[in-house]
């Protein structure tokens, strides 16, 4: 009996002489995570692969791999198989800022993009009585007072880090990184007066704009942000190249086959533009985005490019 | 006080107290097994809730929450391996006490202790919290840098016989501490080119391997075929000596203090809670020599400190929207998700939710009472009698499930098998495990915020002593390291008056 339906199964599969990918996804998919368990790449993973799960009818296994700012993730999802059942779900930085300042095993070339699902500003903010109202007047202010600021960020070399810098670079400023483990316990400092200048996500930062004690004038995203009106964006200053994001995306090991890439793209497109989980990204101050395909790894490129230049300026690279 | 009875009326309905029942029990399953923590499996069952009625989603956090820090309590009563990181203080008079038969009565005193701890910090966010969560922004990194010292400074009591080899210990510890990226310069420390050291040693794997494989191996060399009788194991009469539940009072007062204290400060963690309310446990008794061989204050402190820590961490998540740990991170994003924003506005944006798991928070304490003492730790004993054979397989294979979907690498197996051995010579050799980890936990706690606070004072030491909250805390760390010293003097001076009379 067993002979026969496995008889029968494969002269169906010669008689459609349909390669196996035709059928793809025919067993559960692993999704690596860079991360631990519960951050922010984590739960919109997480959230985003049920959704995945539904529209590709197969179950979504999740590994979490964090350490090393994403690296160790990274360079052990390399090495899987390409057969279209591991993929990565990472945020820029393990790609585009972590090798920057770190000797990976990994470069762009080691993965194949499949598609971006969602993005967000970084901002800077100060306290009420700093004497700034906009964009352009906390610029000024800084570049006219060298060294006299702090501003808390995200971890050294991190994508925080290396937004603040190239805004800075490019107007002169010399203001003092203070790193540490992620917006929470920068606002913590903030709001402590321990730091001078909030920098990381917006979400994070926005009750104290409501409530009047923090206003956050500038955002790295080259368009405004609507939560944060006081803020200008970068193209508003003249400084629209200097755009960096918070975002995320879904790749594949080198060489996965295009016909994968294209199906898996499709799907993460709407399963990413579903009303719920538009909704779920709002709560978090991240906004849909999809990129896919070649776009993609151009898009990394770009960054990647870009970060090596800030990096460089501040010694930081290897 | 209408805001906490309209929690009250959502939160008693059939839904969350199933959620909040289901979930204490699986949090202290979560904790007895080493290496298995809250944190993980909050993470992993949070997105399954995000269509729920999220009072029932935080009653599951609330349950998993403080349920694990009991659960923890019982292999590190059992078997001297501690099931989280914050039940090491709580194996060094729980086992000894299993060791004298007493395993029933230190079972039912952590039990105790730890809803107790539990409900006073439940109590504390309901009350005071919200209140002193704008103090703990005035706890800058020269601050932390304090309390990282003073944690270290309760080394003292745990180095055991031997201060040399105890100090040794918590060197190893810091020098564990240092491996991996350097989060102020960005550099790779003692990496060797390994990628999979970057982000350092994890603590759960370190702590599993050094605390639980020892054990095992112990277990293991005695070749115990039978396991212990029932008779032995003495959980249904638990001699109580009269006024021995009584004397456990102060030392809940004092620990639940500790651990409110240590929780409502963003970042400091439930082990140094227990470690700091066993050590005061510790220098407040008249019988200080008894610690450490199965003083059933000891179980209480340690147990209760770590329970206090947990609702007071909620804090400054909920009224200031600043995560202090990991579940609290979790817990604001949950509420998120459901619209909420964190932050000073919360409690006026939804009174229902919040206070409602407020309420979570203590009535899953209240349900450890329940849960803890009978089910619970009746199902966990039984393990006990397992003959060697069984126990020591069934303990290494929980131990590698549960290191290995930490991180999902397995080279952390190999970490945890090294770990353990150097575990084992090292307490051959008599020198104490605890320091190690404390080191770890302090060490990089220490470093990074010292090198914050002189990177924000451009480099100027001074600024470490003249704010006065940090001049406070490093005068009151003096003392604690002085304390010692002091005692002797006065000692010596008393003795010298004295021969001076005659």
């Amino acid at each position: 009996m067993k002979m026969k339906t496995a008889f029968v199964g494969l002269t169906t599969v010669i008689a459609l002489s349909l390669p196996a990918q035709a059928e793809y996804p025919e067993r559960p998919i692993e999704l690596t995570i860079p991360a631990g368990a519960g951050g922010g790449t984590d739960t919109s993973a997480r959230k985003l692969a049920i959704l995945l799960e539904e529209a590709l009818g197969t179950s979504i296994a999740i590994l979490n791999v964090g350490g090393g700012g994403g690296s160790v993730g990274a360079s052990q999802f390399m090495q899987s198989k390409n057969d279209g059942y591991s993929l990565f779900a990472t945020w820029n930085s393990p790609l585009t800022t972590v090798p920057q300042v770190q000797n990976v095993a990994y470069s762009l070339d080691s993965f194949t993009p499949i598609a971006s699902t969602s993005e967000t500003a970084y901002t800077l903010c100060v306290k009420s009585v700093f004497p700034a109202e906009n964009g352009q007047g906390f610029l000024d202010e800084l570049a006219s007072n060298p060294g006299k600021y702090t501003y808390g960020n995200d971890g050294i070399g991190g994508t925080m880090q290396l937004a603040a810098e190239r805004i800075f670079q490019a107007n002169k400023i010399d203001a003092i990184p203070i790193p540490f483990g992620g917006a929470g316990e920068t606002l913590q400092n903030f709001l402590g007066g321990h730091v001078d200048i909030y920098g990381g996500s917006i979400s994070t930062v926005l009750p104290y704009v409501e409530n009047g004690e923090a206003k956050c004038l500038l955002v790295t995203s080259a368009a405004d942000v609507p939560a944060l009106p006081q803020a200008s964006g970068l193209e508003a200053l003249g400084m629209a190249d200097k755009e960096t994001l918070l975002w995320r995306a879904i790749l594949g090991p080198k060489d996965l086959d295009p016909a994968i890439v294209k199906k898996l793209s499709d799907v993460i497109e709407t399963a990413v533009n579903d009303p719920g989980y538009v909704e779920f990204l709002k709560t978090k101050g991240e906004v849909p985005n999809v990129v896919k395909g070649p776009d993609l790894g151009a898009r990394l490129q770009a960054e990647f490019d870009a970060l090596a230049e800030v990096s460089k300026g501040l010694g930081l690279s290897q | 006080m209408e805001f906490y009875t309209n929690a009250l009326q959502n939160v008693l309905t059939l839904w969350p107290i199933a959620a909040m029942v289901g979930a204490t029990l699986l949090g202290v399953f979560i904790g007895a097994l080493p290496g298995l923590n809250p944190v993980m499996a909050i993470a992993l069952l949070l997105p399954l809730t995000y269509s729920m009625d999220p009072l029932v989603a935080l009653a599951m956090v609330a349950g998993i929450y403080n349920g694990s820090m009991y659960g923890g309590a019982i292999p590190a009563i059992l078997l001297r391996i501690p099931g989280t990181p914050a039940s090491i203080a709580t194996t060094f008079d729980g086992y000894p006490m299993a060791d004298k038969g007493e395993a029933g009565k230190a079972l039912k005193i952590a039990c105790w202790s730890s809803a107790m701890g539990g409900i006073a910090s439940a109590i504390a966010l309901m009350t005071v919290g919200p209140l002193l969560a704008r103090v703990t922004l005035y706890f800058g990194p020269a601050e932390y840098f304090w309390i990282a010292i003073f944690g270290m400074a309760s080394v003292g009591v745990m180095v055991g016989s031997d201060p040399i080899k105890g100090i040794m210990a918590a060197v190893l510890g810091l020098l564990i501490g240092t491996i991996g990226i350097d989060s102020l310069s960005g550099q790779a420390r003692f990496t060797f080119g390994q990628t999979w050291l970057l982000g350092g040693l994890d603590l759960i794997v370190v702590l599993v391997g050094l605390y639980a494989l020892p054990p095992v191996l112990q277990l293991a060399e005695k070749c115990d075929l039978k396991g212990l009788s029932a008779a032995q194991l003495k959980l249904t009469n638990v001699p109580f000596k009269p006024g021995e539940l009584k004397g456990l009072l102060p030392t809940w007062l004092r620990a639940s203090s500790i651990g409110i204290a240590v929780g409502i400060l963003p970042g400091a963690g439930g082990n140094i809670a227990a470690f700091l309310s066993y050590n005061a446990a510790k220098k407040a008794s008249e019988d200080p020599g008894s610690f450490g061989k199965g003083n059933p204050q000891g179980v209480a402190a340690a147990e209760c400190g770590n329970n206090a820590d947990n609702a007071a961490s909620m804090i400054p998540a909920l009224s200031l929207g600043i995560p202090g740990n990991v579940v609290a991170a979790l817990v604001l994003s949950a509420l998120t998700i459901h619209g909420l924003q964190p932050g000073p506005q919360l409690f006026h944006q939804n009174p229902v939710l919040v206070g409602g798991f407020m309420m979570e928070m203590l009535i899953t304490s209240l349900l450890i009472f329940l849960l803890g003492g009978t089910v619970a730790t009746r199902v966990f004993a039984q393990f006990q009698r397992l003959p060697g054979v069984l126990l020591v397989p069934s303990i290494l294979i929980l131990m590698c499930v549960g290191v290995y979907v930490i991180n999902g690498r397995p080279v952390d197996l190999w970490v945890m098998l090294l770990a353990g051995i150097a575990g084992y010579f090292l307490e051959k050799v008599n020198v104490p495990l605890a320091p190690v980890i404390l080191g770890m936990i302090l060490g990089p706690m220490a470093e990074q915020s010292v090198r914050r606070a002189l990177l924000i004072s451009r480099g100027d030491a001074t600024e470490l002593l003249t704010r006065p909250l940090s001049a406070t805390l490093a005068m009151a760390t003096v003392l604690v390291i002085a304390w010692p010293l002091i005692k002797v003097i006065r000692d010596r001076n008393r003795k010298k008056r004295e021969a001076g009379h005659r």
